[in-house]
Parts: C-alpha cells; structure tokens; sequence
C-alpha cells in the first residue's frame, strides 16, 4: 500500500485521528473533571448572567476550577458506595467461581467424551444464546423474587449471572480443550489414572490461560451488569455499584460529583483488563459469529 | 431402538408392573393432594364466609346504632354472647380517634373503651382509612378494586377481619372482629386412594399369567388397569369434593339465619332504625363487599347459583385430574415398552461424561431453558402483578395478546383539530423506530471504524499504538456508566453540549423533548461507544492483507480507488460480515443506552422494543402481554438468523 514515497501524506491523516481522539476523549474527561471538581454540581464551571465567549469556552473545557478529592472521599464514606462496591465484588467473585467450574467440567466433557445427546447439548447452549434478555427477565423475576424469594439477595443475583454466563464459557473453554493433544491423557489412562485426576491435574493446567480469560471475562460480565440487578435488588442496601451510581443520578437525585467518583472508581480495574482482554475478546467473538 | 418384541420374556412382567406401579403412584400422591388442598380451602372459605357474615351483621347494627356513642356500646355488649368462644370485637369512630367499644382483654380497666386512641394504636386508624379510601374509590369507579374487608392474622394465632362503618353514605369508623384460629381441616381418608392403588396392581399381576405373547399386550392392559384406578379414584374425589362444599353451605346458611334472628332481636331490644330494612343476604360477601349470590336473601342455600359454582369446581378439577392421567399414561408406557430401562442403560453407560455435564446442564434448564418456555407461556395470558398466585388456566386468554400488540395498526390518527396524534405505544411505531436505530448506528459505526482503522493502518504513522489505546477506551469503559455521562452532557441547563451550541451563538436544545433530537442524544452515545469494535476488527483484517497484493496491483498500474475496491474490501469482507451481522444484534437489543439516555422520552417515543417490553413488564405491570411482546422480539431475531444463514450460505455458494 501507500509508503512515505508515493503515499498520502501523514500531517490530514493525524489531523482526523487528533480529532476523533478528542471526542473519543472528551466524555472520559469530562466525568473526570466532575469528579475531582468536588462538588455535585453537572457544570464544569459557574456562568455569569450575561457570559462571554471566554466563559463560555471555560465551561466546557474539563478542567475542574479547583481540584479536590472530597467527592472521591466522601463517596466512600459519607454514601453506601463502599457497601455496594463490596456487593458488586461479592457477587462477581461468585460467579465467576461457580460459572467457570461449572463450565469447565461440562466444556471438558463435551470436549473428551462421546455420548448421546452431546451434539443437541451444544446447540441447546448456542440457541439459549438467542433467547431475549426481557422475555427470560419476567420468567426469572417470577421464579426468583417470587417464587423461591431470592429478590435483593446476592445469591439470587450469583446463580442467575452464572446460569446466564455457562453457554458462552463452555463454547470458549472447549475450543482450547480441543486444541490439547490426547496422547498425555492416554498416557495418564494407562498410568491407571481416573478422569478425575487427569481433569484436575492435566488438563486444568495445561488450560490455564483459557480458563483464566474465560474467568475474567466472567467477572467483567458480572461487574458491568445493570438491567438484572436493577430488576431484582430494591433494597437500597444490597444495590450493586451499577445501581448505585444510577441511583446518584436517576430521578430527581442530581449528586453529579458523586457519580462521577463512583464511575471512576469502578471503571478504572474494568478498562483495564478489557485493554489487556481485548484481543482475546475480538478472536473469540468473530471466530464464534463465522461459524455460527 | 429395540422392538419390543424382543424384551425378554423375564423383563415383560416386572416392566408392567413397575410401570403401573409408578404411575399409578405418582397420578394417586398427586390426586390426593389436590382433593387435599381442595377440601382445606373450601373449608376455609366456609369458615371466612361466617366469620364475614358476622362481621357485617355487626357493622350493620353499629350503622344503625349511629357509628359512635352509648347505642354502640349497648349493641357489642348484647352482641357478645352470641360470639363463639375467644372472639373479640371493637368499634372505632374516626371523628375523634376514638375506640368505642371494645371486648379486647388489652382494652379492659384503665384503658376500657371508650376513650382516645392511644399513639401506638395509630396502625387500627389506619387500616380504617385504608378501608374508607378503598369504598371512596369504588365508588368513584364504579369497580371493585381493592379489599373493602381486611383480614390478617394477630399474634396470638387469630385473625382479625375489619370492616367499614359507613352512616349516610360516609364512612365515619370500623368494626373489627377477632376470631379463634381454624381447626385444621381432616385430611380426606386414605382408603380410597390406597384400593385405587392395589387393586389394579393386584389384578395386572393375575391377568399377566395369561398367555399374552407380546409387551405390547401386556403394557395396553396395565394401561386399561391404570385408567380404571386413576378414574375411580377421580370420580370418588370429585364426589367426595361436591360432598364438601355442598355440606358446607348448610353451615353458612344457619350461620345467616342465626344473626339476622339476632339482629332483629337487638334491633328490638336497642331501639334501632329499622329503615332501610334489614337484608341478611347481602351479609354474605366477598372481601370487596359484594354479595356471594350462595344464599337467598331469607338466608337459605341458594341451589341454582350453588350448582353453577359447584360445576365450574368439578370442571376444574376434571381438567387437573385429565393432566394426571395422560401424564401417568406416558409414564407407564414409558417404563413397560422398555424406556427407562434403555434410559438407565445409557446413563449407566455414559456415567462419567453425564456426570461432568449434569450440574451446567441443571442450572441451564432450570434458570435458562424453563424460564424461556415459562416466558412462552405466560404470553397466553393475562398475567399482570395482581394475580401471580393464580393457576395459569384461570388467566389463559389465548392469542388476545398476540393480537393486541400485532394487529393494532393505528400509529398516528388525526385530531379533531386536524393534527396528527402518534400512538407511540405502537408496536409498530417501536419497530421502525428499532429499525432506524440499529441501521443508523451500524452504518456509523461501520464507516467511522473502517476509516480509522484505514487511517491507523498507514505505514509508519507516528504514535499508532497510543492512538489504537486511546481510541479503543469507548468500548472498555461499561457502557452503563457511558450512558449516564452523555445523559448529562446533553442536559438542558447545565450540559456541555448546550454550552457549545450557546458559544456558536445558538440557543440550548430541550433536547428529551422532542423524538428526533431526543433519538440523536441517543444516538451519538451509541456511535461514540459503537465505532472501537468496528476499528479494532477491520484493522486486525487489514493487517493480514499481504503486501504482494498491493505491490502487484501498482505494478499493474491500478489507481488507489482501484486497489481499495478490488483488494481491501474483499479482503475485510469476511472478518468484517460477521463483525456487522452481531453488531446489529447488539444495536437491536442495546437496551442500556436507550433506558439510561433517552428512558423513552418524549411520551415513550424512542423506545427500542426491549426496553419497551421491559416497561410493560415492570413499569406497567403487565407479565403476560410484556412476556408476548418479548416473544416477538424472540421471532423477529429468529428470522433474522435464519435469513442471514442463508444469505452467508448462499454468497458462500457461488
């Protein structure tokens, strides 16, 4: 394609791309700038009556008036913020244990062993993959709050995040069971092994990587979910961070600073290891649409 | 699957009998506890409809006592022999808080009535101006829509039912009646069930040494066996249920003569108003206070209503009991023509590889698959919040839903004025609107990703990588929190957004208040989180594009346009398909962005249909047409896959 000699010249194309960068930018420092501006206030700056163009120009550029962490602080203390941090942690924690365990032993049994009803079981998790989130939402609000009284408990929230997160983990995980060669487990059969032991001690370790991006997407998944814990969580006590912060803001509540440093605070460790995640992310999704 | 003929001669018998023995069982354990729970509950009601019968004969008599006063006081104090041991009654009268009269142990000495409610008393005040707020509205509404009666249970293990003093058409007080707890009802007896069990076992076992040839054989006469044992012990239960609630009327019908004696007497006894005249009939009510039609207004049992009741009853229970059978039935030949027996083979066979599936697979159908077809069939009916407790037969209205939401075309209709009225509850209207959305967003971000990432995939660009990080944040940040900032970047007062257009000299925007602009806030949250995935898959593919390609097309004299067209675009089509073909998925059920931002405003007009199913769910309360509009999503999705199969099948083809 285009090299420096014949190619187009590189000053337009960083002319577009500084500009995409600033929009991409510019919410990200905006939500930073309210929150280290330390008040709850959604403006960046205070207009006079009759503003010029350079109090204009001051209130939209993010740059707090004076820096100050009282919101980062007192959203941690004064406000249940901790509390529903601690919740959303709990609950992403869970899942992702029991999610991960149980979609390895399934994905490892799908992956190792022929049985009947295997082909159907794979497709029976590729179809529920379809199902809409509303139409499953009504069923399990009806078996869950109303049924087996799990509403505004973490467990209820743990075993539906997990239940939900099974088909996606087992189609990835066996796609890199797959890929391990059978002669070590053959070995092992012969060594007089049990399939136990050789899940646990062979084929666990040899999936180390899989199984831990599988896990952290798993908890990203649960970190980032709004609408089933908006749903089900209507003790203001066992709200997840993302009903809290929507909490701060949602109605007639304005507590702008407070959102702010919550969004912050939980967005940080998630940007993150999405950056680090990404490219596992891109390959598992396309690879997953094409042969779908 | 193996033909039956070939079961071995020593399996047919104890198949047959295993078969009838479970299903017999299984149809007769469940039978009887219904006829169980049926007999407890007709029971019950008996018992509340004397307990109510009471209670509004004494309201009656406080009514016409005047609400408050000595005559109160008289009328509970006469009344009182005529309860059944442990009962308690009081009067309150709002005008003043006052406890009127009161048989109450804690009401007795000091605190004897009448006197001012104590602060702590403050829950008996209210739940009269509960009362007097739900007979103001029925009668604003001309309905019945919230209880007229309450009833609750007290900690010492009786209820307390409470009812409206209504004088002149207002309601100036309560009268509230303790009763005794409810004997619990005998179970139905055992006998029957336990004959209907034995004795067509006992007869298959006879009958299975006559010279039958074939499984087959044997199984249709476990089948006849099961059919007559399960039928005799439905047609006992559904007698044995009528017995029930007939015998029970008679209770109620003393009970009724019993206080209208009463009544008369204290009426005499207290000089009373006696207009209007007394109407023992309407005594008997429901909690909305309207009267049951069981009894006639003399007090006797009212045989033609009683029979309509007692009909629908056995009507009921004969469709339950229907269910049973045919679920026995399927059971017994499940087992006697060698099913489970293959079943277990398999199982036993495949242990380990089952073993590793069953607690996925479990949870999967038990939080996946049932709710799915739960949600499928609660879209046949009228499920709402009010009556989640009810059986799903008695709320079936079939495809009414179905109709409902699809064959409602009216988008817009014309105002007397002449202007146009949309009717943005429309299905319609949210699925063109949906359609808008997910094309508008795609293409953006389709044409913004593909641009970048032709811009980053520039040779020697400077700073690539800290583009590539910079321009990727959208997608990583949770899209929730994305949502909420843009929500507030586009606030009317205080947003940057009107800040900007102000600096331009233009006036800020209401922007959630009209559609279009209301749909571009949305829109711009989406693109600016939409465009990163875009980017990042075209230009994984643009960097797997050898570079041969490009240096054989110069040499060739090809133009640039040339080359994009006839090397690059083939070259990302197949990463960047499938890319647009989720994408779209996604835009289509981008539920968060559309709550968070928009939350539908203007008047519900930027709803996409997820959000919209989930405010019939959990806004308006509507489970069942919520759950049938969640099932046309569903089919709207499943056609879209199957089109887009073909189309790849296809374009793979040729």
């Amino acid at each position: 394609m285009a090299t420096r000699r014949e190619g187009v010249p590189h000053l337009p194309l960083h002319g577009v791309l500084v500009l995409f960068t600033l929009f991409t930018l510019y919410p990200i420092l905006w939500v930073i700038t309210i929150a280290f501006s330390g008040r709850q206030n959604l403006a960046i700056a205070t207009l006079p009556s009759e503003p010029s163009t350079m109090d204009r120009l001051r209130a939209i550029t993010p740059w707090p008036e004076v820096w100050s962490l009282s919101n980062f602080t007192s959203v941690m203390t004064d406000q249940p913020f901790a509390r529903w941090m601690l919740n959303s942690a709990i609950i992403a924690l869970g899942t992702t244990v029991v999610g991960v365990f149980l979609a390895c032993t399934a994905a490892y049994a799908f992956s190792r062993f022929r049985f009947p009803g295997q082909r159907a079981g794979m497709m029976a998790f590729l179809v529920s993959q379809m199902f809409p989130g509303t139409l499953m939402l009504i069923p399990l609000f009806i078996i869950l709050v109303q049924w087996l009284g799990l509403g505004s408990s973490r467990l209820g929230l743990i075993i539906v995040y997990a239940t939900t997160s099974i088909p996606f983990s087992v189609w990835m995980l066996k796609g890199y069971f797959d890929t391990i060669p059978k002669d070590l487990e053959e070995a092992a059969l012969m060594e007089g092994a049990s399939v136990g032991r050789i899940f646990w001690s062979i084929i666990l370790p040899l999936a180390k990587p899989a199984v831990a991006v599988t896990a952290l997407f798993s908890f990203m998944t649960a970190w980032n979910e709004f609408i089933l814990a908006a749903t089900f969580m209507d003790q203001e006590a066992m709200y997840t961070a993302p009903v809290g912060l929507r909490f701060f803001v949602g109605g007639f509540s304005q507590q702008w600073g407070y959102f702010a440093a919550g969004s912050i605070i939980v967005s940080v460790p998630v940007v993150l290891l999405f950056l680090f995640l990404q490219k596992y992310l891109v390959s598992g999704l396309t690879a997953g649409s094409v042969k779908g | 699957m193996n033909p039956p003929e070939k079961t071995p001669p020593g399996l047919r018998r104890p198949r047959a009998l295993v078969g009838l023995a479970l299903a017999l069982g299984l149809g007769l354990v469940l039978a009887y506890s219904l006829l169980a729970q049926a007999l407890a509950a007709s029971a019950r009601q008996s018992d509340q409809r004397r307990d109510v019968i009471t209670l509004n004969a004494l309201a009656d008599l406080v009514r016409r006592a005047g609400g408050s006063g000595d005559g109160v006081r008289a009328v509970v104090s006469s009344w009182q022999s005529l309860l059944p041991q442990g009962s308690d009654v009081r009067v309150i009268a709002f005008s003043g808080i006052r406890l009127e009269a009161s048989t109450f142990s804690e009401d007795q000495g000091d605190k004897a009535a009448p006197r001012r409610l104590a602060r702590e008393e403050k829950p008996l005040y209210d739940r009269g101006q509960e009362l007097r707020r739900a007979v103001e509205t029925h009668r604003e509404e001309g309905g019945a829509r919230k209880p007229e009666l309450a009833d609750q249970p007290l900690p010492d293990g009786r209820r307390l039912l409470s009812a409206p003093v209504e004088v002149d058409g207002t309601v100036v007080g309560t009268v509230e009646l303790a009763t005794p707890a409810v004997p619990a009802v005998p179970p139905p007896g055992l006998t029957p069930a336990l004959l209907a069990f034995f004795l067509p076992l006992l007869a298959l076992a006879a009958l299975s040494f006559a010279p039958l040839r074939r499984q087959w054989q044997l199984v249709a006469v476990a089948a006849v066996a099961f059919v007559a044992g399960l039928g005799g012990y439905a047609r006992y239960s559904l007698n044995a249920l009528e017995e029930g609630v007939r015998g029970s009327q008679a209770g109620v019908a003393d009970q009724l003569r019993a206080m209208s004696e009463r009544a008369r007497a204290v009426m005499a006894e207290q000089n009373l108003a006696t207009e209007p005249p007394l109407q023992p009939g309407t005594w008997d009510s429901d909690i909305y206070r309207r009267p049951q039609g069981l009894l006639t207004p003399e007090g006797a049992v009212n045989e033609v209503e009683l029979t309509r009741r007692v009909e629908k009853l056995r009507g009921e229970a004969s469709r339950a009991l229907l269910g049973l059978g045919a679920l026995g039935l399927a059971l017994l030949l499940f087992v006697g023509l060698g099913g489970l027996h293959r079943l277990v083979a398999t199982v036993v066979e495949h242990r380990q590889a089952y073993g590793y599936i069953v607690p996925a697979m479990v949870g999967m159908v038990v939080l996946v698959f049932f709710p799915f077809f739960y949600g499928i069939t609660l879209s046949f009916t009228d499920a709402n919040l009010y009556n989640t407790n009810e059986p799903l037969s008695a709320i079936w209205i079939g495809l009414r839903n179905y109709q409902e939401i699809l064959g409602d075309f009216t988008i817009a209709r014309q105002a007397e004025n002449g202007a146009w009225v949309f009717n943005y509850l429309n299905f319609y209207w949210t699925l063109f609107f949906t359609v808008v959305w997910t094309i508008t967003n795609v293409t953006i971000g389709v044409s913004v990703g593909l641009l970048l990432a032709l811009i980053l995939n520039t040779p020697n660009l400077a700073m690539r990588p800290l583009y590539r990080v910079l321009l990727i944040l959208p997608w990583a940040m949770p899209n929730y929190i994305t949502a909420l900032i843009w929500k507030g970047m586009f606030h009317q007062q205080f947003g940057v957004v009107n800040h900007v257009l102000r600096m331009f000299g233009g006036q800020g925007l209401s922007w959630f208040e009209s559609p279009f602009t209301s749909f571009l806030t949305a829109l711009a949250t989406n693109g600016w989180l939409s465009f990163p995935f875009m980017m990042v898959v075209s230009l994984g593919a643009l960097q797997s594009i050898p570079m041969e390609l490009y240096e054989a097309a110069r040499v060739d004299g090809a133009s640039r346009w040339q080359q994009f067209l006839s090397i690059t675009l083939p070259s990302l089509k197949p990463a960047l398909v499938p890319a647009i073909i989720l994408s779209v998925v996604w835009t289509f059920n981008m539920f968060n962005i559309i709550f968070l931002v928009t939350e539908g405003e203007p008047g519900n007009s930027t709803e996409i249909l997820v959000t919209q199913a989930y405010k019939y769910a959990f806004q308006r309360y509507r489970y069942g047409y919520a759950a049938a509009y969640s099932t046309v999503i569903f089919g709207i999705l499943l056609l879209y896959s199957v089109v887009q199969n073909r189309l790849s099948r296809a374009t793979e083809a040729t």
